[in-house]
C-alpha cells in the first residue's frame, strides 16, 4: 500500500497535463470538478457564439457594400483570428490553472487518507512545496500569457490599422489613376471626333488602330470594320494617271520605314471605288528610338483642286485674249514712232511713247501671269542644254543696260574663270537673271552700282546679284517671294511692278534643283556702302534634270535669240 | 522682174493686225498678200500665178486653226515648199509642237515682238529657203 501510494503521488506530480485528471482517483469524483467542466463548456459555447456573431456582422457588412468586400473580409478575418487567439489563450491558461488546483486537492485528499503513515510529515512537506510551486507557476504563466497576449493584440491592432490605412490609400490611388485615364480617353475621343480631317493611326505593320469620324466620312468605311485591317489594303491610293500606288510607295509606309514626316497629295479609293483627292500628312510615332506606329491626317482637296484648275484655265484664257489687242497697240505705236505714217512732232512722239511704255507694262504683266499659271499647273518644260554662263550673262546685261544706262548705273560682272558648260535650261535661267537685274536697277537710285558674281562652291554654281539700292525692309523679308507681294518701301518709289518677278524666279530655281536667298540692309540712315540687297541662288553643277511637260516658259522664245 | 521683190502671204483674222503687218512689210520692200481667213488664203494660193516666198500665219483663225491650214497646204506638193512662220498669241501646250511637227518653221508670240524685229526674221527665212 505504502509503496503504491508513495508511487502514485510522484506520478501525478510528474503529469501536470490535463489527461492526468482522468487517471487521478476515479473513486473520488468531486463536486468542484463538475462545475469546472460546466464553466469550460459555457466558455466554449460563448466563444463559438461570439465568433459566429462576428462572422455574421462581417458578412453583412460585405454584403451591404459590394465595393468594399475585400476590405471587410480582411478586417473580419483578422478580427476573428485575433479573438480566436485571445480566447484560446484564455482557455489554455484556465485549464493549466485548473489542473494545478486539482493536483493540490488530490494531494490533500491522499494525505487525509494516509493519516498515521510514518512518512506523513515528509509527504506534507513535499505536498506543501509542490503546491507552492504550482501556485507560482500558475501566476507566472498567467502573467506571461497576459503580457504576451497584450503585446500580440497591440501588434495585431497596429498592423491591422496600418493595413487599413494602406488599403484605403491604395484604393484611393488606383481609383484616381483610373479616373485620370478615363478623362484622358474622353478628351482624346472628343478631339478625334471633332477634327475635320481624317485621322488614322496604325501599328508598325500598317494595321489600323484608330479611325476617326472624319476618316469614316472620307473613305466610306466604318471604324469597326477597319480597325485591325491593313490600311494600305483597305484604302488603296492611286496616281493621277489611274495606276495604283504600291504599298512601298505609300506615304504612310514611308513614314513607318523612314521615321520621317511625309507630306503629299494622293487620290484615295473609297469603299465603293469612288475617288477622292486628298492632302496627306503622315507622321511616325517614335518611342525610345523605335517606330511604334504612324498617324496619318488627310483631308479632301477635290474642291480646292477644281478651283485651282479653273483659275489656271481662266488665267491662261484671259492672258491669250488680252494679248491680241496688246499686240495691235504695240505695233501701231511702233509704226507711229517710226514715222511710218509720217513724221511726228516732239510732243506727238512723247505721247505715242507713253502709250507704248504703258502697253509694254501690260504685256509683261500678262506674260508673268501666264508663266505663273503654267508653273503652278506644272506645265513647264525644263529643257537643259550645256550652257556657257559667260555668254548667258553677257546677253542679259546687254538687255538690262538700256534701263541701267538711263539711270546712270554701273553694272559689274565677274564670272569664275574656270567654269565648265553647265547643263541648265538657258531660257529659264536667263529669265532669272533678267528679273534679278531688272529689280536691282529698278530699286537702286540713279548713279548706283549693280554687280553680278558667278562662282563655284563645292558642287554648286553660286550666282550673286547685288545692288546698293533701297533694300528690303526686315518685316517684308519672309513675304518677298510671295505672289503679288511688293516691298512696302519700294511701292512708294516705283509704281511699276506686279510682285510676280521673285515668285517666278524662286519657282524656276527650285524646279531646277537649286535654292535662292538674299541679304538686305534697308534704311536711308545707313552709309552708302552698306545699304542695298544681294540675291544669291545656287544651281547644281551636275545640271538640272529635264522635265518634259508641254510648255516652255515663253513658248515664243523657243527658237528665238 | 517682180521676183526680185519678195512676197509674203499674211493670214491673220484680226483686221487691225493684218493692216499693220501689211503696211510694215510694204514699207520694208516686201509685197504683202493679206488674207483675213484660212479659206481666203487657200483660194488665193490656188489663183496665184506665182507662189509667195513665205506665209505669215496666225494660229487662231475664224474659220480654221493653224493645224488645219497646214494640213491643207500639204495637199499640194508645191505648197509644202513655202516656209510657214506662225505668229500667234496662242501659246498653249500642244499647239506649238504640233505646228512645228507639221512643218512650220517658227512659232513666234505676237505680243513679244516689235514689227521691226519680225521683218528681218521673215527676210532671213526667205533667204534660207532660196539657198
Amino acid at each position: 500500500m505504502d509503496s503504491q501510494n508513495s508511487q502514485s503521488v510522484p506520478q501525478s506530480i510528474g503529469k501536470i497535463l490535463p489527461e492526468s485528471i482522468n487517471n487521478v482517483n476515479p473513486p473520488f469524483p468531486s463536486k468542484k470538478n463538475s462545475t469546472k467542466i460546466k464553466d469550460k463548456l459555457l466558455l466554449i459555447a460563448g466563444f463559438s457564439a461570439f465568433t459566429i456573431a462576428l462572422l455574421c456582422i462581417f458578412f453583412y457588412l460585405s454584403f451591404l457594400s459590394s465595393n468594399l468586400t475585400i476590405r471587410f473580409f480582411i478586417i473580419g478575418a483578422t478580427v476573428i483570428i485575433v479573438s480566436n487567439t485571445v480566447v484560446a489563450i484564455l482557455l489554455f491558461s484556465k485549464k493549466t490553472t485548473e489542473s494545478a488546483v486539482r493536483t493540490n486537492e488530490e494531494i490533500e485528499i491522499n494525505a487525509k487518507n494516509n493519516q498515521g503513515h510514518k512518512f506523513d510529515g515528509e509527504k506534507r512537506d513535499d505536498n506543501g512545496q509542490s503546491s507552492k510551486y504550482f501556485d507560482e507557476t500558475t501566476e507566472k504563466l498567467k502573467a506571461s500569457y497576459f503580457e504576451d497576449l497584450e503585446e500580440k493584440i497591440q501588434d495585431k491592432t497596429k498592423a491591422l490599422a496600418q493595413r487599413i490605412v494602406e488599403l484605403n490609400f491604395e484604393h484611393k490611388k488606383s481609383k484616381e489613376a483610373e479616373e485620370k485615364a478615363l478623362i484622358e480617353q474622353a478628351k482624346e475621343e472628343a478631339t478625334l471626333t471633332s477634327i475635320g480631317e481624317g485621322v488614322v493611326v496604325t501599328d508598325p505593320e500598317g494595321k489600323i488602330l484608330v479611325f476617326n469620324h472624319a476618316a469614316e466620312q472620307l473613305t466610306n468605311w466604318i471604324a469597326s470594320e477597319v480597325v485591325g485591317r491593313f490600311w494600305f489594303e483597305t484604302v488603296p491610293a492611286m496616281y493621277e494617271n489611274g495606276g495604283l500606288i504600291s504599298r512601298i510607295d505609300r506615304d504612310m509606309y514611308k513614314a513607318l520605314t523612314t521615321g520621317k514626316k511625309v507630306f503629299a497629295e494622293s487620290i484615295y479609293l473609297q469603299k465603293g471605288a469612288r475617288k477622292i483627292t486628298v492632302a496627306i500628312t503622315a507622321t511616325p510615332i517614335i518611342f525610345k528610338n523605335q517606330i511604334i506606329g504612324a498617324v496619318e491626317v488627310f483631308r479632301d482637296i477635290s474642291h480646292e483642286k477644281e478651283i485651282d484648275r479653273m483659275k489656271t484655265e481662266f488665267i491662261s484664257l484671259a492672258s491669250h485674249q488680252l494679248r491680241t489687242p496688246l499686240s495691235a497697240v504695240k505695233w501701231f505705236c511702233e509704226m507711229l514712232l517710226n514715222g511710218d505714217a509720217g513724221e511726228l512732232n516732239t510732243e506727238q512722239k512723247e505721247y505715242a511713247q507713253n502709250v507704248s511704255d504703258s502697253n509694254e507694262r501690260m504685256i509683261s504683266l500678262v506674260n508673268s501671269l501666264l508663266n505663273i499659271s503654267r508653273i503652278e499647273s506644272g506645265r513647264i518644260i525644263i529643257d537643259p542644254k550645256p550652257t556657257n554662263m559667260n555668254e548667258l550673262i553677257s546677253g542679259v546685261v546687254k538687255e538690262i543696260k538700256v534701263k541701267s544706262d538711263a539711270k546712270k548705273q554701273q553694272i559689274i560682272v565677274s564670272v569664275h574663270s574656270d567654269l565648265p558648260l553647265i547643263n541648265i535650261d538657258p531660257q529659264l535661267i536667263r529669265e532669272v537673271y533678267i528679273n534679278l537685274l531688272t529689280n536691282a536697277s529698278k530699286y537702286t537710285p540713279s548713279g548706283g552700282e549693280i554687280s553680278v558674281f558667278i562662282s563655284k562652291k563645292d558642287d554648286k554654281l553660286i550666282s550673286q546679284v547685288s545692288d546698293n539700292g533701297y533694300g528690303i525692309p526686315k518685316k517684308d523679308s519672309d513675304k518677298i517671294f510671295q505672289k503679288f507681294y511688293r516691298g512696302e518701301n519700294i511701292i512708294k518709289i516705283e509704281t511699276d511692278g506686279n510682285g510676280l518677278g521673285l515668285y517666278l524666279v524662286k519657282a524656276i530655281i527650285e524646279s531646277s534643283g537649286g535654292s535662292i536667298w538674299f541679304e538686305s540692309n534697308e534704311g536711308t540712315g545707313l552709309p552708302a556702302g552698306r545699304q542695298g540687297t544681294s540675291f544669291y541662288f545656287s544651281l547644281p553643277l551636275s545640271g538640272t534634270e529635264a522635265k518634259k511637260v508641254k510648255v516652255t516658259l515663253n513658248s515664243s522664245n523657243v527658237y528665238n535669240k | 522682174m517682180s521676183k526680185q521683190k519678195p512676197t509674203i502671204m499674211i493670214v491673220e483674222d484680226e483686221w487691225l493686225l493684218l493692216q499693220a503687218i501689211s503696211k510694215k512689210l510694204e514699207l520694208n520692200g516686201i509685197t504683202a498678200i493679206p488674207c483675213s481667213s484660212g479659206k481666203e488664203a487657200i483660194g488665193c494660193l490656188d489663183n496665184l500665178s506665182e507662189l509667195p516666198d513665205a506665209i505669215w500665219l496666225d494660229y487662231q483663225l475664224k474659220d480654221m486653226d493653224g493645224i488645219e491650214f497646214l494640213g491643207r497646204l500639204k495637199k499640194k506638193e508645191t505648197w509644202t515648199q513655202i516656209p510657214v512662220i506662225v505668229v500667234s498669241n496662242s501659246a498653249s501646250e500642244n499647239k506649238i509642237n504640233n505646228m512645228l511637227a507639221l512643218g512650220a518653221k517658227r512659232y513666234l508670240l505676237k505680243a513679244e515682238y516689235r514689227l521691226d524685229e519680225l521683218i528681218p526674221i521673215m527676210k532671213q527665212f526667205i533667204e534660207e529657203n532660196k539657198s
